[in-house]
């Protein structure tokens, strides 16, 4: 595992931190919803393991507006 | 002055003639009622009045002209009204108040008073999404009238209410006649005759009877004698049929209606006929027709 | 004025309660800051997966910090703007299609106001995130690669902005005369790929076109200079701006509202 070695994770923290802020807005605002558009632990399973996109699919789509 | 002058209003849908030309006027400080049946015109009427529909012929002239901008004089309330569901009722309440050029802290003080007055003061910090269907009639009820327009249009303000509001918004409605004209739609003779004193009665897009409600029983009101026989009812109501001042006869069941001219020279000649030949007679009843029957024979025609 | 205001404050209003203040931004700064750090580490990344094949022999040339900026411009100008128009798509045909639109315009509300209201929101939101994300990418470059003059930027951020700029206004022309969201966002997409694919495969007829200026704005991070056609080409954009944002007004004034 030299690869985790080799990053300096002071660079790379900042994003994983962005993405757990994004996570953690859609879950939130998952629960809080009345109505998505669609069962609610589908779109909980897309924010939580689509990689960088999920919480963002969630947002555009998952919402009834 | 009348509030708003509509003449010879005309409008399609495709190959359909939805309005055939409309002429009437509102004026102030009236309860109007537009009565109908589905389907005779009146949402694309009020629509055209709001402005969201645009006529193709015929004009709408609000007091202060064509050039003034008539959104002032005017509250609107669609069939299903639709909000911010984000927003809560006192915030959406403030936001039309202040769209429709209220101060800010004036919006805020009306607001509270129509909050008090529709009933849903307890729900005004509930996000409107969460707002039954009669708390949001109430809302648009609220919203309509939040600039103190001159007139208030309602479409079908109680049709999807169920009895308890709907009973709710009439007594609602009652209260604001006080305040402002009103120009509500219903297809329910009751509703109307309850709180209007008037009533614009569209049928097929074309205006039929308009008038106060006291014209119209007088103008439509016929008197009518109902009569029983112990046998052969339809057999006697024929010949009865034949007098003089009977001007039409319907059998239902065993009694048998006659709609007559003059009612003092209809009792006389009908008793003196039934004495005179001895027929067994077993009611005889004066009454008058209601609004209702008149309606219901102009809607069947 | 005032009722300017109250409109705009509705939009920033619904603009926090959607959470849009808060996920376009990051989405913006993921999208952006991705480029330069996957750039930097795509040996070590390349390495993990196994290494290179034995006898393969393939030089990896280190990208320049311009050539690593340039990428995350191109995430804005896909992912970007993809984001822009389905974030936009809705803001006036979403609501004349629930009917809300109706109750709000039988106020009196000026239309004018009413579909400015609605672009300077989503300017705010859009600018706001264009700018922390590419910021970011900037800073990353630096730490990563090597600075790149901030002027130098500054510059390409406001040139860039002008295509952003455009698109947004284009999604409000169309929200203005198509009732369905989902329409809307085709009919943008599909006139901003055509515009694209025409500007760039006859650019030296099209040379003006909008479409251009990320070109032009990648020519000048990698190679420090704007081509002699930018000008023409910031003209363009600006006077369709400005004529979309007229026509955007002048037909939401005549359309039928329910």
């Amino acid at each position: 595992m030299e690869i985790l070695e080799s990053i300096n994770w002071a660079i790379i923290a900042p994003i994983v931190i962005i993405q757990l802020i994004l996570m953690a807005v859609a879950i939130i605002d998952l629960v809080k919803i009345e109505k998505a558009n669609g069962p609610k632990w589908v779109w909980a399973l897309v924010i939580l393991f689509i990689n960088l996109l999920g919480p963002i699919i969630y947002f555009i789509f998952g919402r009834r507006s | 002055m009348p509030v708003v002058s509509i003449t010879n209003l005309k409008k399609r849908f495709k190959d359909q003639e939805v309005i055939k030309g409309l002429d009437f006027q509102l004026s102030e400080g009236k309860c109007i009622a537009l009565l109908g049946a589905n389907g005779a015109g009146k949402t694309t009427t009020l629509k055209m009045l709001a402005g969201l529909v645009k006529p193709d012929s015929g004009t709408i002239v609000y007091e202060g002209g064509e050039k003034a901008d008539f959104r002032r004089l005017i509250g609107y309330l669609p069939q299903f009204p639709v909000f911010y569901d984000w927003m809560t009722g006192k915030e959406f309440l403030e936001y039309a108040g202040q769209l429709a050029g209220l101060p800010k802290a004036e919006a805020k003080d009306r607001a509270a008073e129509l909050l008090e007055l529709t009933g849903i003061s307890e729900a005004k910090n509930r996000r409107i999404g969460k707002f039954s269907g009669g708390m949001k009639q109430r809302l648009g009820i609220a919203q309509a009238i939040i600039h103190r327009p001159k007139l208030v249009m309602l479409d079908e303000p109680v049709s999807a209410l169920d009895p308890f509001g709907r009973r709710e918004v009439l007594e609602l409605l009652g209260r604001l006649k006080k305040e402002t004209a009103i120009l509500f739609s219903t297809h329910i003779l009751n509703d109307a005759e309850e709180i209007c004193d008037e009533i614009l009665f569209l049928h097929g897009g074309e205006l039929i009877e308009s008038g106060t409600l006291a014209d119209l029983r007088t103008r439509h009101q016929q008197a009518k004698i109902d009569l029983v026989f112990k046998v052969n009812t339809a057999e006697y109501a024929e010949e009865i049929s034949l007098l003089p001042p009977v001007s039409s006869m319907e059998l239902k069941g065993d009694s048998a209606s006659f709609l007559v001219e003059d009612i003092e020279d209809a009792r006389n000649l009908f008793l003196t006929e039934i004495a005179k030949r001895k027929w067994p007679l077993l009611k005889f009843e004066i009454s008058r027709t209601s609004l209702e029957d008149v309606f219901m024979k102009v809607v069947k025609k | 004025m005032k009722q300017w205001v109250t409109l705009l404050k509705k939009e920033m209003l619904e603009l926090a309660r959607n959470f849009k203040w808060i996920w376009v931004p990051l989405t913006f700064i993921l999208i952006t800051v991705k480029e330069p750090l996957t750039l930097y580490y795509l040996p070590q990344i390349i390495d993990s997966l196994g290494g290179l094949p034995e006898g393969a022999v393939i030089e990896l040339p280190v990208p320049s910090a311009g050539e690593a900026l340039a990428a995350s411009l191109s995430q804005l100008n896909t992912i970007g703007v993809l984001i822009i128009v389905l974030i936009a798509m809705g803001s006036i045909a979403g609501e004349r299609k629930s009917g809300v639109a109706g109750l709000i315009l039988v106020k009196p509300v000026s239309y004018a106001g009413f579909v400015t209201a609605k672009w300077t929101s989503l300017m705010m939101l859009i600018w706001l995130s264009y700018f922390l994300g590419y910021f970011l990418s900037w800073y990353y470059v630096g730490i990563l690669f090597e600075f790149i003059p901030f002027v130098d930027f500054l510059q390409s951020f406001f040139v860039y902005g002008i295509w952003l700029t455009l698109i947004i206004t284009i999604v409000i022309l169309f929200n203005t005369f198509i009732k369905s969201p989902g329409a809307v966002g085709f009919f943008t997409i599909g006139i901003i790929v055509l515009l694209t694919l025409l500007s760039t495969s006859l650019s030296h007829l099209m040379e003006w076109s909008p479409a251009l200026l990320s070109a032009y704005t990648n020519t000048f991070i990698i190679g420090g200079n704007f081509p002699d056609e930018l000008l023409p080409s910031i003209i363009v954009s600006v006077i369709a701006i400005t004529i979309s944002m007229i026509a955007s007004i002048a037909i939401f004034k005549r359309r039928e509202l329910a």
